[in-house]
Order: structure tokens, then C-alpha cells, then sequence
């Protein structure tokens, strides 16, 4: 049995210690807002946080992730209004969506280690993750706009 | 506007309004009609037909989006162009996708741009005809002229009296009332959602994970499997050994498939299992010894080098032709002649191909990212010999699509894995098995003839030479592909009075199918590119030289409306400015790239302008979205990734070799939307086409290097 | 009180710092030999040829991105150093990079302590003469404090460095086995650590 923490539940799962993260999250957890997109570190789009680090889960084992704190995109906000959330709603960034929660995992972090990212710091913390539908530029500008609403939130 | 609606007593049915029931209205297409009929009836009539709008008892309005979502925004327009007319509150809809089924919704297949332009006369007639009938139930019950009556926000108010019923009220009456024999369209001044840059009601449960793609469906007892396919694209199986897949945990079965590629079959090994990972797992320790007798082992270059001999050798077959191009070309002294070569490219949608089927004996049902829903549905019941309307497919969201998802292999083969299996199996194809067996789109060349005379084209003669994705489906060998005129703007045969089109087909056996903007994509290239060599040939700045042959009002404007934003008058000779101007699927976008050389000694693209006239529109915003994605797509076509083969095989594996452009490649796209109400082009693909000749000539102009052949490397030029 | 804690956070770190090598300094004993400029500069040639193989030069590299594949061109998702070595916000290393090589063709090589040199210590191969590099090599203050005897065991027994001669599947190897490269690094310095000339390619 393996002891998986995720978004604050405990899941005891009985499977192979070498099972990437992904698919004990998607197949047997059930939460599958997590994504498939190349199972080799390439995309992105299986992002979720590892003890607060945006890890690839594809190519994490289970052996690493046990008894480790583990959030996927359902467990970014309780009511999808996470600063970053809004921002995405907004600036209507996701087209087809299928990479927009890797893409919103991984800006989580970049937030919350920089408050005020520049298009630099965006580019930095953002090129590993891939969007076919070509929404960069309104993921860019939906960063810029949840650091803003994040330090106008932390003003009040 | 005034807008006549087809109705046929005999299929408008008066069913009762009975506790709990629910107006539904839609399009009918009456057996051995032509014209379908606008049905409307309660939910429990029975009758059978595509009900785009139900409004239920309580209020409660859903609406059905008969196209495939995959990221282009049907789930959006077209519920905000029947909430438009049918006077309900955007918020207050609920929005459900269509099962496949061509009878009641007619085309369903996502593709070629077409879900707003197809449909959006009939769904807004069909809105209007919904809101009257429900004021007229309404000025009914009132006993009041239902001219004094209007509708707002899901309900009808008595405008002297301010009373007011809720749709929900009225549905039971409404569904008694015969539709209007015409109907009064807003003009576009009036529109309240259309024309709105509206935040699209899909975005929600795409930030947290609710939105269900095809990858995230469950059924009770599924399984999951992964398919080890003959790497060389038709190949065969010589035989397998299972013994070691069968050991991994979690494998439950494992056998020979075969899926349908076009007419000729792909055979590979499936591995069932309990999870994705363990079919995965499966899969690796699989041992296949493959049967490739027959198959062409082909190769890029020979490729590329039979292309460039058919355009020097034969004329191929006409695809158009007005005056006489050749005489004047032997003749002219000042000319070009240049070859073109785009490249073979996959659609690596962010969501691999999968599939869930269910194999039963009195029904087969699917479920899956599915751009062609009623095309699937004809194809499951010719293979399966199942009726129609047993086979049941159901689209989820759609994680891109971008054409593949409108090709039918991978719906056959899950069907034929629950077949034989005797269950529920979600199929999942890794990345590598997305990149590696196609179809792709097909690489063409082509050749560009033209001349100059006094500063005017005298001549101009083009050739394709490439695969026909038509000719894998039957006949017309005979004939030149009919996209080779696509992408290259009509009102140039206004006045290019000596001008040709050929096609040279080249037969090859890697299956091709439609990638965004389909033919536009590579025809945009050669086409626009050599209008930027005529103009530098005949010494005229590109834009002024479009415009003497784009005499019609809309390209006028459209040029005008790309000087205007991107400052092209003012700019610097050489500084690094280039243009191009595509028609597809009846929108114009003309494009403005603008690069820089960097202080590290590279070019960077430092802006995109795009100016696009797609007639009546929908949603603004939608529209900026898909341009903009548009022109990353075709970055990176042009600049970064392509799909090359090696003795039959396919050199491309995932996203490490089939490289994508990320956040810190794109450029900043600006776009600019023309006003007007010519009828709707298409939104999804017309982005793209010009991207890639703009680009080139930007670079022209900044280095004097003419590039001709994609994808080249902009960390080299 | 935000202040005073960064404060024992960083003389927690400078403290650890200088313990740990202030514990390696402790065994030294690397062998010394006659004075042989020749020798030594043969022996640091061959040195330099695993160091700028692509399974060491990548990791450091002239700018501020790691480098990939054996033609050694710029990682795929322009990930950055970071201040620590480690990567920046979302990118950081080990959220590809494992403790060990994940299996397969094209899957992310690993070790526990995956990593580029920190910022304020790069340690740049990449671009560097023999002469340039076997300087910065000796330099303390290029070197990351390292003693002689440091670089010989970190040469010779850091873990990750050891990683170059097990980088996992489709990789190349380094020019020569690590027991070479470690007895080539001992003798260069036993001879007395020469840099070679200025022309020295």
C-alpha cells in the first residue's frame, strides 16, 4: 500500500511503486483535470505540486510522491477563484483548455514566488509548458493581470 | 429582416402541455425532403428531432452545440447566437453537445471552418421563431395584443401593464402555438450578445480541471488499452509473442487488431489492462516481428526530388486558367521562375487520440474527442453492420484537433478492440504513436512562373505537385486537386488577365489528411511569396502592388486598415517589414511581420499584425483567439518542427524532436477585426495561411535572403 | 523579526558551508611527485577532454541555460540556473529530473542532486581554453572554495559528477572510464598542477 496526500485527502493505493504519479491520480484516484500530453517531461501538462514544486508527474514515481503533499488542479482553490483562475476567466486564455492546468500549476508557483513576474521571469518559469492552440500570449497577460489582482487583494 | 420560416403542419406537432414538459424547437428533415422543416414539440411527444433549444417547465433553457469543441469556441457562439434572438440571459443556459447524427443536425464535422457560416441563418430564424411563439403565448394568457408584448432575459413582459412571465411559464402554451410564418431578424445594431467580446462559458471548467475530454471519460468496468502498431505506416504483422506483457500486473488480455486507414488496413497488438500505465507497461514488453512486404520505403529527400521533376517536367493536370500565361512567359523578358517546398506535418494535438467504445450486441456506443461525430456514426454502422441509429457517438471536449480528429481509424480500431474484447475500453495513443503514424499533412512544392511587363504582371503560372488527400478516398485521378486554387485571393482574376493553376498529382503511400487551413496552409506560402518576388521584380512596395490587382472594396479596405495599424508608410526601407494576404474558407487576413536582428547576432520576430474580414461575426474575442493561435501554429510550421521519413519510417517521435514553440518563442500578435455584414466566413483556420510568407518577407527585407522552403531555422537566417 | 530570521537562516548556511569543508580538509593526502610541467599538462589535456564532453559541459554551460543532447544546444524548454543552481519558479530541475535516470530514450537523465553551478559560483566549461579552465579549476574562488585535495575527491567521488559515466539510456559517454579521468586529475595535480600554455587547444 502506497499513501498518497492529495488536495488534503489521504489515498491508500495498492500499485507499483515505479506507476508515474499521473496515473495513480487519473486512474485510480479518479481526478483526471490532470493531463496526459507526452508521458516524458516534454509538455507540461501533467504539472501538479509536489510539496509545493510544479513536477512533472508523468516521470515522478509513486515511491517519490508517497506520503508527500500532493495538489492537482482541483485542489488550486476551493471555488476556482484562485487569482490566477480569475485572471484565466478573464482574459478568456484557455481555447480547447487541454494544457491550461499544467499551464495554471505552473504560474501558481511563479506567483507565489514572485509577486510581480516580469515578461522575463514569465518566459522563465513558463516555456516548459506546451499550448498547441498558441494561447501564450493571453497566458502572459493573465499572469500580469492575477499579480496585479493578488497585490491589489493583499493591499485590503 | 425579414426571414420566412419553412413549416409543414403535418410535422409540427400540438402535443400537450402536460405538467413537467418542455418546449423543444429544431430543424426537421422530413423523409425524401430537400428543405428541412422547423419542428417544435414537447419533450414527451416523442417526435425525433435535432431540438437545439428545450426550455423546461422551470426555465431552465438548454441548448445543444452540434459541433465538436476543440478549442475554436462552438460551445460559445453558437449558444450566444441563439440566446441572441431567443432574448435569454447567457448565464441562465446550459449547453449540451449533440450525439452524431447527420439526419437531425445535417453536417457535424468540424472542419473547413464551418460551424458559425453554416449554420448561423437558420439558428438565428430558429431563435427568433422560439421567442415569438413564447409572446404569444404569453400576450394569450394576458389577453393582450402581443405587439404590446416583448422578451427579455428568458422572459415576456406586457410593456404597459410591466407584468411578466418566465419562459418557464409559458412553455406549456408555447408548444401549442404554431410557429410564425416569418419572423423579424435584429439588424446588427440591436444585437445585445453577438458582436460581444463575452467571456466564453466554457473557461470555468477549464481552469479546475471539470472540463471532460475524451482522455478523461469513465464508463463502470472500462478498461484501458495501448496498441503497438507496424511503425512503417501500412504495415503488416508477422507474429507476436505475449508471454511477457501477460506477466506485467494489471494485463488482462492481449491480441491482434486491425484498424482501417482510408481503404488499405494498419495491423497492430493491443494490450488491455486496468490502468493506462500497466497497457503501457503491456505494450513494452510486447514482441512483434513485423510483416513490411509491399510497402514503399520512402524517404524525404526522394520526395522532395520527384516533386521538383514533376514541376520541371510535366504541366500537370489544369486546376484554372484564364488568357494564355505560357505564350506570354516564352516570350518576356523580365521573369521568374522559382520552386517552393513546404513540409509533411502532424497535428500533435495537446491530447493524444483516444477513444472509448462499447461493443454490444444490439448497439455499439463511443465516446472520444471527435470532430466528426455523424461521419464516425456512418462509418462504425458500414464496418459493424450495426443500423444508424444504434450506433451511438458522443463527443466530449476535444483537447485540439486541428483535422485529425476527423479521421476515422482511431474510432474503428476502439470499436473493434471492444468487440473482441466484450466490454467498455478507453484506447489511448502515447504521444509517439500521435506523432509517428500520421496522417499528416502533405508536403507540396511548387513552382511559380511570372512576368513583368512596364511595372504589371503580364503572366503569372503556378503548379502543385504533391499528394491529393481526396485521392485516398476514391476516385478523380483524373482531375486536379480542387484546393489547388485555395488560399490565393479571387479578386486577383479580376485583373491578372493571364494566369494558370496546375496540379501534378504524386501518389505515395503515407496517408494525408486536412492539418488547419488544410491546403491554404502550404498553397499561402508559395502563392504569397511569389507575389512578394513580383513585386520586388517589378520595384513596387508589396502592399501598393496588392492593391493595384485587389481592385474590390473589401481588400481596399483591408489594405488600408493593415497600413493603418502597423505604421507600414512610415516604416524605414530594410528595417525588417514584410506582408502576405490568404483567402480561406471565405475570410481574408492579411498579415504584417515585423523582425529585428538581436545584438546576439539573431533574428527575432518582434510583432505580428493581423487584419481579418470574415463578413458577420459571432464573438470578437474568440475571433482575436484564434488568430492569435493561428499564427503560432504557423510558426511553427515555418520555423521549428517537421515530419520526415527514413526508409518508410517516420523520424519524428515526440515533442522533444517534434519540437513545439513555447512561451519564450512567440511573438506579440495584434488583431484587427473589419466591420461589416457580408455573409460569415470562417474564424478557425484563415489565421494561418498568411503567417508564414509574411515572415519570410520581412526577412527578405531585412537581409536580402529570399527563403523559399520551410521550415528553416531563425536562429541561422 | 522577518529580518532577524533571514539573518540565522543565512548564518545557518554560511555555517554549514564552511563545516562541510572544513571536514574535507581534514584528509588530505593526495600523492605529490617531482615538479613536471610537461606531465602535468599532458595529464590536465586529457582532463579537459571529459570536461568539455557534452555529458560535463552541459550542465555548465556559458550562459545562463543548461545544454542538451551531445550536440549540446540549448535545453528544450529554456529552463534557467536559478540563484542556486536549481532552476527558477515552475522550472526547477527536479521537477523533471529525478534522483535517478528516468528509462528510456529521451526521458530525463537524474540524480538527487541535479543541477547547474549556483549563480554566484558558475563555474563556466563551456567556450574555455585548457589553459583558461585548468586555471579556474585551481582558483578557489572560481572553483567553489575547493582545496586541492577537494577537487581531486570531487572530481573523482561527487555523485553527481559521477553521473556523466551513467547517463542513462542513448547517451554517450565521457571520452575515457572515471577511474582514468580521477587517476588523470591526481597526476596532473601531483605534478603540479601546470596550466597548459596560452596556444593549448
Amino acid at each position: 500500500m502506497i499513501t498518497l496526500t492529495v488536495n488534503g485527502q489521504k489515498h491508500d493505493i495498492d500499485a507499483d511503486p515505479n506507476m508515474p504519479l499521473l496515473w495513480a491520480i487519473r486512474d485510480i484516484i479518479g481526478l483526471t483535470g490532470t493531463k496526459f500530453g507526452c508521458g516524458a517531461a516534454q509538455c507540461g501538462a501533467c504539472t501538479v505540486h509536489l510539496n509545493g514544486e510544479a513536477v512533472r508527474s508523468c516521470v515522478t514515481k509513486l515511491s517519490r510522491a508517497a506520503g508527500q503533499k500532493i495538489v492537482t488542479i482541483e485542489g488550486l482553490s476551493l471555488n476556482n477563484d484562485h487569482p490566477l483562475q480569475k485572471a484565466w476567466n478573464e482574459m478568456n486564455v484557455p481555447q480547447c483548455g487541454y494544457c491550461q492546468s499544467g499551464q495554471l500549476m505552473s504560474a501558481a508557483v511563479l506567483l507565489r514566488e514572485n509577486p510581480n513576474p516580469t515578461d522575463q521571469d514569465i518566459d522563465d518559469a513558463m516555456s516548459g509548458n506546451i499550448c498547441r492552440c498558441g494561447t501564450y500570449q493571453r497566458i502572459r497577460a493573465a499572469i500580469h493581470k492575477a499579480a496585479a489582482m493578488q497585490m491589489e487583494g493583499a493591499k485590503i | 429582416m425579414m426571414e420566412t420560416n419553412t413549416i409543414s403542419r403535418r410535422n409540427f406537432l400540438r402535443a400537450s402541455g402536460l405538467a413537467g414538459a418542455a418546449l423543444c424547437l429544431g430543424f426537421y428533415l422530413p423523409a425524401n425532403a430537400k428543405k428541412e422543416e422547423l419542428a417544435a414539440a414537447t419533450a414527451e411527444s416523442g417526435f425525433d428531432f435535432n431540438a437545439w433549444i428545450r426550455i423546461d417547465t422551470d426555465g431552465k433553457v438548454t441548448l445543444t452545440d452540434h459541433r465538436a469543441e476543440m478549442g475554436q469556441g462552438s460551445y460559445q457562439s453558437v449558444p450566444q447566437i441563439i440566446a441572441e434572438e431567443l432574448e435569454v440571459n447567457l448565464s441562465d443556459i446550459h449547453v449540451v453537445f449533440a450525439q452524431g447524427n447527420p439526419v437531425k443536425y445535417g453536417s457535424q464535422i468540424t472542419g473547413g471552418s464551418s460551424t458559425i457560416r453554416g449554420s448561423y441563418k437558420k439558428l438565428l430564424k430558429l431563435s427568433a421563431t422560439a421567442r415569438e411563439m413564447l409572446i404569444t403565448a404569453a400576450a394569450n394568457k394576458w389577453n393582450v395584443p402581443a405587439a404590446e408584448c416583448y422578451a427579455e432575459g428568458g422572459h415576456v413582459i406586457h410593456k404597459p401593464s410591466g407584468k411578466k412571465l418566465n419562459y418557464g411559464e409559458l412553455v406549456a402554451a408555447a408548444s401549442k402555438i404554431t410557429p410564425p410564418a416569418q419572423v423579424k431578424l435584429k439588424e446588427t445594431s440591436q444585437y445585445k450578445l453577438i458582436r460581444k467580446p463575452l467571456q466564453r462559458m466554457d473557461t470555468p471548467m477549464k481552469t479546475n480541471g471539470e472540463a471532460v475530454f475524451g482522455l478523461d471519460k469513465r464508463l463502470p468496468g472500462m478498461l484501458f488499452a495501448s496498441v503497438e502498431r507496424n511503425p512503417r505506416l501500412r504495415g503488416k504483422i508477422k507474429s507476436f509473442d505475449a508471454t511477457a506483457a501477460l506477466k506485467v500486473p494489471g494485463v488482462k488480455k492481449v491480441f491482434k487488431i486491425q484498424m482501417m486507414v482510408f481503404k488499405t488496413t494498419r495491423d497492430g497488438v493491443v494490450v488491455v489492462a486496468d490502468s493506462t500505465w500497466a497497457a503501457m507497461q503491456g505494450r513494452k514488453a510486447l514482441k512483434v516481428e513485423w510483416d513490411d512486404t509491399g510497402f514503399d520505403h520512402v524517404n524525404t529527400a526522394d520526395i522532395y526530388q520527384a516533386h521538383e521533376n514533376l514541376l520541371k517536367t510535366n504541366e500537370g493536370l489544369p486546376a484554372k486558367k484564364q488568357g494564355e500565361p505560357d505564350a506570354i512567359l516564352a516570350k518576356a523578358d523580365k521573369k521568374i521562375d522559382v520552386i517552393y517546398q513546404t513540409p509533411y506535418q502532424a497535428h500533435a494535438a495537446m491530447e493524444p487520440l483516444n477513444c472509448i467504445a462499447h461493443y454490444q450486441q444490439d448497439k455499439i456506443e463511443i465516446w472520444g474527442p471527435i470532430q466528426a461525430p455523424d461521419w464516425v456514426q456512418g462509418d462504425i454502422s458500414d464496418k459493424f453492420k450495426m443500423p444508424k441509429e444504434k450506433v451511438i457517438v458522443n463527443m466530449t471536449f476535444l483537447g485540439g484537433g486541428f483535422g485529425r480528429k476527423a479521421f476515422l481509424d482511431y474510432t474503428h480500431e476502439a470499436v473493434a478492440i471492444s468487440k473482441e474484447l466484450g466490454g467498455p475500453v478507453q484506447v489511448i495513443w502515447t504521444r509517439e504513436d500521435d506523432v509517428k503514424q500520421g496522417p499528416y499533412r502533405a508536403g507540396i512544392s511548387y513552382r511559380g512562373q511570372g512576368a513583368i511587363e512596364n511595372g504589371e504582371i503580364t503572366a503569372l503560372k503556378f503548379k502543385m505537385a504533391g499528394q491529393n488527400i481526396d485521392h485516398w478516398n476514391g476516385p478523380g485521378r483524373d482531375k486536379a486537386n480542387g484546393s489547388t486554387t485555395e488560399g490565393f485571393l479571387k479578386p486577383y482574376y479580376d485583373s491578372i488577365k493571364n494566369i494558370s493553376f496546375a496540379d501534378v498529382p504524386y501518389e505515395m503511400p503515407l496517408p494525408n489528411m486536412w492539418w488547419r487551413s488544410v491546403y491554404a496552409s502550404t498553397n499561402g506560402f508559395a502563392y504569397e511569396s511569389f507575389m512578394n518576388e513580383m513585386a520586388v521584380l517589378a520595384g513596387q512596395d508589396q502592399l501598393d502592388f496588392r492593391r493595384k490587382y485587389l481592385k474590390d472594396e473589401r481588400s481596399q479596405r483591408l489594405i488600408d486598415r493593415m497600413e493603418e495599424v502597423s505604421g507600414w508608410k512610415t516604416r524605414k526601407q530594410n528595417e525588417g517589414y514584410g506582408v502576405a494576404i490568404t483567402e480561406c474558407f471565405e475570410t481574408t487576413v492579411g498579415q504584417i511581420v515585423k523582425v529585428s536582428r538581436q545584438p546576439n547576432g539573431k533574428v527575432k520576430i518582434d510583432k505580428v499584425w493581423a487584419v481579418m474580414d470574415c463578413g458577420w461575426y459571432v464573438n470578437p474575442d474568440i475571433i482575436r483567439a484564434q488568430v492569435e493561435g493561428s499564427v503560432v501554429m504557423a510558426l511553427g510550421a515555418a520555423t521549428i518542427h517537421e515530419i520526415t521519413f527514413k526508409n518508410g519510417l517516420v523520424e519524428q517521435n515526440n515533442f522533444y524532436d517534434y519540437l513545439m514553440p513555447r512561451m519564450s518563442d512567440v511573438p506579440p500578435v495584434e488583431v484587427h477585426i473589419m466591420e461589416n455584414t457580408a455573409n460569415a466566413g470562417g474564424v478557425g483556420e484563415p489565421g494561418l495561411p498568411p503567417f508564414a510568407p509574411a515572415l519570410t518577407d520581412a526577412i527578405f527585407d531585412l537581409t536580402g535572403k529570399r527563403i523559399r522552403k520551410l521550415p528553416f531555422n531563425l536562429n541561422e537566417v | 523579526m522577518r529580518k532577524l530570521l533571514v539573518i540565522s537562516c543565512l548564518l545557518l548556511i554560511v555555517g554549514g558551508v564552511s563545516l562541510s569543508f572544513r571536514a574535507e580538509r581534514k584528509k588530505n593526502s593526495y600523492a605529490v611527485l617531482p615538479k613536471d610541467s610537461v606531465g602535468s599538462v599532458k595529464a590536465f589535456m586529457s582532463v579537459y577532454k571529459v570536461l568539455m564532453s557534452a555529458r560535463c559541459m552541459n550542465c555548465h554551460p556559458a550562459g545562463n541555460a543548461p545544454l542538451q543532447g551531445d550536440d549540446s544546444h540549448i535545453h528544450t524548454m529554456n529552463v534557467k540556473r536559478g540563484e542556486d543552481g536549481h532552476g527558477l519558479y515552475a522550472a526547477r530541475c527536479s521537477n523533471c529530473h529525478q534522483a535517478e535516470n528516468t528509462a528510456g530514450l529521451h526521458m530525463p537523465p537524474g540524480n538527487p542532486k541535479w543541477g547547474l553551478p549556483p549563480e554566484n559560483m558558475k563555474m563556466v566549461f563551456q567556450g574555455r581554453t585548457p589553459r583558461q579552465l585548468a586555471l579556474q579549476l585551481l582558483d578557489p574562488k572560481q572553483n567553489g572554495g575547493r582545496s586541492k585535495q577537494q577537487l581531486i575527491d570531487h572530481m573523482a567521488k561527487d555523485d553527481l559528477v559521477g553521473w556523466a559515466w551513467h547517463p542513462g539510456d542513448g547517451r554517450t559517454l565521457p571520452p575515457m572510464s572515471r577511474a582514468a579521468f580521477a587517476a588523470q586529475v591526481r597526476l596532473w595535480i601531483a605534478k603540479g598542477a601546470y596550466a597548459p600554455s596560452a596556444k593549448a587547444k
